[in-house]
């Protein structure tokens, strides 16, 4: 082996590495990714900074103050035990981010490394591997969820795990269909025929270039790791009081409803803006990324 | 001559693009005449396929803007009501396209997609437009028709579904049959079959035929006249004989020297044109070709596009240094 | 086809197996004695050994399966920790507001979904294509216990309309039964056909954008004769399995949104069955659900075999 040749294909495999900027650009040319990635900005400040933002203590009784509406004094207005409910909105808003990116990281590190083997090894393996993948796609997700905590008994951590098992199969797959693709590039064969390792293939070549679909999966996973994880909590199999989780304190809010209906509307309002706006990120870096939805786009004004 | 089927004057497209306002075809002005065929030959990106589409009403408006006249048999067509236009498409004009194994739908069987002409413009149901179905599988050469019809466009290769393209376009018989590139997605052989084909369903059948091509091997063999098209443009219009004989446009002679020509007394070398066509949002003021062309000067060429002249007769070309002038 | 039919069918029992295991394995995951967990604090010594015997749970782990396993083939699913039913009665108990819910949601689902995906696809870019793909963008990011509230808190508590809550089933009359459906069939419907809505309006635009439309447009084919009768039949394929999927979800029991309107399903058995630590139940609604949920990929893949001839005609 010459030393020149993995110059040679390490240049040809960081093509994609090179449009990091173009992805940017475009990204940042699309209003609703944008105001996406604000509000998710604004949202990791407040899960870091949480108590020393919110006004009140989360679990700051104040009896005679129960279940009054929307002041000046208690933007969310007060719940049934006179605590506020603007904080506990804000201070809720990292245990949801928390679950959320433990629960995909989880997922991430889990389902890739399968969808790497299983794509570039394929063969029994892969089989194997993937009718495993099958068998948790056959549970509804929400199902899953609930029958893995059933085992595991309710909490934020096993929620974490369960949410995690529920969408690794849907990185495996996404990660061998791409890996299927791209190992039939010239490329991956030129490093190949250079003699280059199964390791040195897969973490310098393939990976670099499935990591496109992977992203959009995560941010569009993050979605929806932190509505399942409002509707265990909801359920009241995920985070435990007196700790504030948005799906809790809706839960708990449905007892007072037709006093104080606030109680629900606020942490449900603060769910659906993150959902809405980790899926305008999501939606954004898939056009941004996958350059044949983009042609789709710019061709339908030539050929209409 | 008779008054043309097809008459068209001063054509122009642009398109709005982000980086501005791209000309992609420009002023373009042919005849064309019952049982004429009419080869546009220019390279992709020429405007060629562009000019077609904005003749036929086929462009999306906004993003293309069309200009100039289209008569056909003296009717306007540029900026006629998509309701009138659908009289036509299909029906006087009809047109078949490049790629046969993206342009016919893959869930519709071919004597489905066959009938629909028909069903539209000559009220040709049920068992009548099924047998002129295969009728017209016959007529383009697909043998036991019968057996073919129900079948699905992906059972077909790549040649059988030109032909099935070529019966489509057939169905309600037009007078103009333009064919947009249609032998370039296929291999060489079939490509002579298709070509002859249509030059043999021409004679028979009295239309007119535009062909679209880059290929000006293509148009040798069933051309009357041809139009060289470049940046939007026409450079040179002559008879296929004149044009080969002694073209007068120096980019129609790089056009023939790129072309490989058994027992010509041309050099055993291709010759090739440097650099790349022009783009159509930074179009320069003068002739298209001057950055490319090795006649160009410092001053005309690069200052205003040179008239259509006429060089011979009925052979025109726009070029301030025509080869025919005599220089070296 | 019939080749592609077997495969997947074989491709379905392999997954229904795993599913067999994985379900098994959930209750002897469980820390402890689960006859024990689940009886708690009503813990009685003869009760405990009937139900120990019963599930078998004495024997070893393999032969524990097999039995398990042969009684699931010939549709016994073992009895109740709690009430000692049988829990294949439990389930058919469940099933009709169960399926009733998810056919309802779905045909809301659908009556949303086709006209906007396909309307927003053929007018894409305009306004509203917009206002189509933000509404189906709110859709897709609400939490279903959230809109079920709301809708409560409109309809049956501010304007009175519709009850809260609860299942009356259609032997008690059409209205009645109407009326306990729409809130829950609207909370989940429209979320599911916000979903629909967009894969929707993505196979339309992919299908316009395809050159054979263009040869459609040159034959004189209107633009609604194009969508009709070519761009429709192509975009079908991929509708057919999104809309699959939504019915196999719907069908696994809505969990949340049952457990709000306090709806009688599989899903709030399930829930149920996981605070009452009854884990024959979980172990049987999880099983049958799994099992709906695969049977009804199977026949998407057969819908989608018909569809496509490129998978019918090889």
């Amino acid at each position: 082996m010459s030393d020149q040749a993995p110059a040679t294909d390490d240049r040809l495999a960081a093509k994609p590495v090179s449009r990091t900027r173009e992805t940017i650009q475009t990204l940042m040319a699309n209003r609703l990714a944008v105001a996406g990635l604000v509000v998710l900005t604004i949202l990791v400040f407040v899960g870091i900074f949480g108590e020393a933002i919110a006004p009140y203590g989360i679990n700051d009784i104040d009896i005679p103050k129960r279940l009054t509406g929307p002041s000046s004094d208690h933007w969310f207005g007060t719940d049934e035990l006179g605590r506020d409910v603007f904080s506990r909105v804000i201070v809720a808003a990292r245990v949801s981010l928390q679950v959320g990116f433990i629960a995909v990281g989880f997922a991430l590190v889990v389902g890739v490394p399968i969808g790497l083997i299983s794509g570039y090894y394929r063969g029994g393996v892969d089989s194997f591997l993937m009718r495993m993948m099958d068998v948790l796609f056959s549970f509804p997700a929400i199902l899953l969820a609930i029958a893995i905590l059933a085992v595991l008994g309710p909490g934020v951590g096993n929620a974490m795990i369960a949410i995690g098992l529920v969408y690794t199969p849907i990185f495996a797959r996404i990660t061998r269909g791409s890996v299927l693709v791209v190992s039939e590039e010239v490329y991956i064969r030129a490093a190949r025929s250079l003699g280059a390792g199964d390791r040195r293939i897969i973490f310098r070549h393939i990976l670099p270039n499935v990591m496109a679909p992977i992203i959009v999966q995560t941010t569009l996973s993050l979605a929806f790791a932190i509505l399942s994880e409002a509707a265990l909590s909801f359920l009241g199999l995920g985070v435990q009081p007196p700790n504030p989780a948005w799906g809790r304190m809706l839960a708990e809010g449905r007892n007072f409803f037709e006093q104080a209906p606030w109680m629900g509307i606020f942490p449900g309002l603060a769910i659906l803006f993150t959902v809405m706006s980790f899926n305008f990120v999501g939606d954004g870096l898939r056009d941004a990324l996958d350059p044949k939805q983009k042609s789709v786009i710019e061709s339908r004004g030539q050929s209409a | 001559m008779s008054e043309p089927i097809l008459q068209v004057r001063d054509l122009g497209v642009r398109f709005g693009t982000k980086r501005g306002a791209a000309e992609v075809v420009n002023g373009i002005s042919y005849d064309l005449h019952r049982g004429e065929t009419l080869a546009i030959v220019g390279e992709s990106g020429s405007g060629k396929s562009v000019g077609v589409l904005a003749l036929m009403g086929l462009l999306a408006q906004p993003p293309a803007s069309v200009s100039g006249s289209v008569r056909y048999h003296g009717n306007e067509l540029v900026g006629l009501a998509s309701k009138k236009w659908r009289g036509i498409r299909g029906m006087g004009i009809a047109m078949i396209f490049q790629d046969p194994m993206t342009s016919l739908n893959p869930v519709r069987t071919v004597g489905y997609q066959l009938a629909e002409p028909m069903e539209l413009h000559l009220d040709l149901k049920g068992g009548a437009a099924r047998q002129r179905a295969v009728e017209l599988l016959d007529l383009v050469g697909i043998p036991s028709p019968e057996a073919r019809i129900d079948d699905y466009p992906h059972q077909l290769s790549g040649g059988m579904r030109q032909r099935v393209m070529i019966a489509m376009g057939l169905a309600c018989d037009p007078d103009v049959l333009i064919a947009d590139e249609a032998t370039t997605a296929l291999d060489v052989t079939t490509q002579a079959q298709i070509t002859e084909l249509v030059a043999g369903l021409q004679e028979r059948l009295g239309m007119a035929v535009i062909w679209i091509t880059h290929d000006l091997g293509v148009v040798a063999s069933i051309a009357d006249r041809v139009h060289v098209m470049y940046g939007g443009r026409f450079m040179e219009q002559a008879s296929v004989d004149e044009l080969y004989a002694a073209p007068q446009h120096p980019y129609t002679e790089g056009l023939l020297g790129s072309l490989p020509m058994p027992g010509s007394d041309r050099p055993d070398r291709l010759v090739t044109i440097p650099g790349l066509p022009p783009d159509p949002v930074t179009m320069p003021p003068g002739c298209p070709f001057a950055p490319r062309c090795g006649y160009a000067d410092n001053t005309q060429c690069t200052a205003a596009m040179p008239e259509m002249a006429l060089m011979a007769e009925r052979h025109e070309a726009a070029c301030y240094h025509p080869i025919g002038a005599g220089h070296e | 086809m019939s080749g592609f039919l077997v495969k997947r069918i074989l491709q379905m029992l392999l997954a229904l197996f795993g599913v067999s295991i994985v379900v098994f394995a959930l209750m002897h995951l469980v820390p402890g004695d689960p006859v024990r967990v689940a009886l708690g604090t009503r813990f009685d010594q003869d009760l405990y050994d009937a139900l120990r015997e019963r599930a078998g749970l004495d024997q070893p782990l393999i032969q524990q399966y097999l039995s398990w396993l042969g009684g699931v083939l010939t549709g016994d699913l073992g009895v109740s920790f709690r009430n000692g039913q049988p829990v294949t009665t439990l389930i058919l108990e469940r099933l009709p507001a169960t399926i009733t819910l998810a056919l309802a949601a779905l045909f809301i689902a659908l009556v949303v979904a086709l006209p906007a995906g396909i309307i927003s696809a053929v007018r894409s870019g305009s306004g509203l294509d917009y206002t189509v793909s933000a509404a189906s963008q709110v859709g897709i990011s609400m939490p279903d216990f959230w809109a079920g509230v709301m809708y409560i808190l409109i309809f049956s508590l501010t304007l009175g309309w519709l009850p809260s809550s609860g299942y009356s089933p259609l032997s008690e009359g059409v209205v009645e039964w109407a009326r306990h459906l729409i809130l829950p069939a609207l909370t989940i419907g429209l979320i599911s056909g916000s979903i629909i809505t967009r894969f929707v309006r993505s196979a339309v635009l992919e299908a316009l954008n395809q050159d054979y439309v263009l040869t459609a447009r040159a034959k004189g084919l209107s633009e609604w004769q194009i969508v009709r009768r070519h761009v429709l039949p192509n975009a079908w394929i991929p509708i057919v399995t999104v809309v699959g999927l939504q019915l196999g979800f719907l069908l696994g029991g809505v969990v949340v949104t049952e457990v709000i309107f306090a709806w009688p399903g599989l899903g709030r058995l399930a829930l149920t069955a996981v605070k009452d630590r009854d884990f024959t139940v979980l172990q049987g609604a999880v099983l049958y659900i799994a099992f709906m949920f695969l049977a009804i990929n199977l026949i998407v893949d057969i819908i989608y075999a018909r569809l496509d001839p490129r998978v019918r005609v090889s």
